[in-house]
């Protein structure tokens, strides 16, 4: 049985301390547990910032979020990341570990899980992401591609049952595109629910079960298909 | 012509800021002993004051290091010998006096410096650069230090937001043993020692580009003086460090 996540969003503002004028002005929004929902819209639009806020990075100036019924505000960054896996944009700044194998296991290790089924998790996200043969690198000197896919099998070691992902198919060129696509594919049939973040129009829609259209910080269209 | 609206703060001389930082920062690396590095502090804080830094802002955002000062502790009591002990396991001290007065030193040391430094942050890189030109201090070496003021703020973005994504990968980090928080922090440092070198490179890449380096002489289209409260800044630094440096060194 697996537990189904849930975002829930009531009246979200939020304004940046040092901006004018807030980037979220009201949003009500509920994301539910499996399936996959696109959140699009023109840059500047608040996407980033609505995902942030979903992960509790970001607290409402008023409003609420809630995962899993409990209040985001309340909880620590390492207790939501448990139950959900979020990818920043850049993936420079969450590869921590000096080699690629030990990216996927230290937090495991920190956790005190069982060296044996620590190293059968990091040889199952090795094979699943293609990482097989980068083991011993450092993480910082794989090409961008191989970063992101990094940092992805290192999120999903962890086994969260909601993953946000922000613009994803940045510099991935057609090939790795379509394999993101494909792992992205697979979790859904895992169960594992997703919000990705993309101004790629086709890829975040093609296989989004809902799709989100964020303008000038408020909903603007939301789609279920 | 020009009106300049200065800014609150920012109307000294760039250079006599400098002055009056490098006698802060040099009287810390001086001292050892919590009390001079106190007074120090003091002093730091009060000419942060004068010159409308926002020091509090910037010693408040350390926060989050506090765990590896309180690591400093143990390691220097583990590590000198001497000092009473006030906490000990099989006869090896975990703490003692003297690790904690070690310790205090070197947290009073860092904050001396974060605080002056951030003095020099009041002014822009701009002026930072073209008092020092004139000063006769090579240009690229007075570009160094100004580029290093401005990155100061950015590395503490990136600290925070490595700190934000490590959590994320589902570590408690309010349920950590100490030992293992320590670990998790220097995870930390990857990604910043990783950034900061990558933001270099294209600074120097894209430095050269524009020609720097190209012509021996520079034009520059403004030039600072030096005014008498400007020398005033400058001979209170150096006579008060001088003072300091006569009193302590007498106890
Ligand atoms: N840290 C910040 N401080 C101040 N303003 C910010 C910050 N981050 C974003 N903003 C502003 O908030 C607005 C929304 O930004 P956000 O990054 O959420 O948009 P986005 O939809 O993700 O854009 P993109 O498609 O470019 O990624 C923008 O106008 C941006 O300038
Ligand atoms: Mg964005």
């Amino acid at each position: 049985m697996t537990v189904m996540t849930v975002i829930d969003l009531r009246n979200v503002v939020y304004q940046y301390p040092d901006e004018k004028r807030p980037v979220l002005g009201g949003i009500d929004l509920c994301v539910s547990g499996t399936g996959l929902t696109a959140l699009v819209g023109p840059n500047g639009s608040g996407k980033t910032t609505l995902g942030k806020m979903m992960a509790g990075i970001l607290k409402p100036d008023s409003g609420s979020v809630r995962i899993n019924g409990r209040d985001a505000s309340e909880m620590s960054l390492g207790e939501i990341g448990q139950q959900v896996g979020y990818l920043f944009q850049e993936p420079d700044r969450q590869l921590f570990a000096p080699t690629v194998q030990e990216e996927l296991a230290f937090v495991s290790r920190v956790r005190g899980a069982a060296e044996e089924d620590i190293a059968g998790r990091v040889g199952n996200m090795l094979d699943r992401f293609h990482l097989s043969h980068l083991r011993e690198r450092f993480p910082f000197s794989l090409s961008r591609g191989e970063k992101q896919r990094l940092v992805l099998a290192a999120i999903l070691i962890q086994c969260p049952r909601f993953l946000i992902l922000d613009e994803p198919t940045t510099a991935l060129d057609v090939r790795r595109k379509a394999e993101l696509a494909e792992n992205l594919s697979d979790l859904d049939s895992e169960g594992v629910g997703m919000l990705v973040i993309s101004h790629d129009h086709e890829f975040a829609t093609r296989r989004a079960s809902r799709v989100i259209e964020l303008r000038g910080g408020a909903v603007h269209a939301d789609t279920r298909y | 012509m020009q009106t300049h609206v200065t800014e609150v703060g920012s109307d000294f001389d760039p250079r006599a800021k400098l002055v009056a930082v490098m006698c802060l920062s040099s009287l810390a690396v001086v001292f050892q002993r919590p009390l001079p590095l106190a007074l120090i502090l003091i002093l730091a804080v009060l000419s942060a004051r004068y010159f409308r830094s926002d020091a509090v802002q910037a010693a408040r955002r350390l926060r989050a290091f506090l765990w590896i000062f309180a690591a400093m502790a143990f390691v220097q009591s583990l590590f000198t010998a001497g000092g009473a002990p006030l906490l000990s396991v099989c006869g090896i001290s975990l703490l003692s006096t003297l690790g904690l007065e070690r310790a205090g030193s070197i947290v009073l040391r860092f904050l001396v410096i974060i605080v002056s430094a951030s003095i020099m942050a009041t002014s822009s890189p701009r002026e930072i650069v073209q008092g020092l030109y004139q000063w006769r201090v090579p240009y690229e070496l007075a570009f160094m230090v100004a580029v290093a003021v401005r990155f100061l703020p950015l590395l503490r973005d990136e600290a925070h937001d490595a700190l934000t994504a490590i959590q994320l990968r589902g570590l408690k980090l309010e349920s950590i043993p100490l030992r293992q928080r320590l670990q998790i922090y220097s995870y930390l440092l990857m990604p910043m020692i990783a950034s900061v070198l990558g933001k270099a490179r294209e600074l120097a890449v894209a430095v050269e580009m524009r020609g720097f380096r190209a012509y021996d002489r520079r034009t520059s289209h403004r030039t600072l003086r030096m005014r008498a409260r400007d020398w005033g800044v400058v001979s209170a630094a150096v006579l008060v460090s001088v003072g300091v440096l006569g009193v302590f060194m007498h106890m």
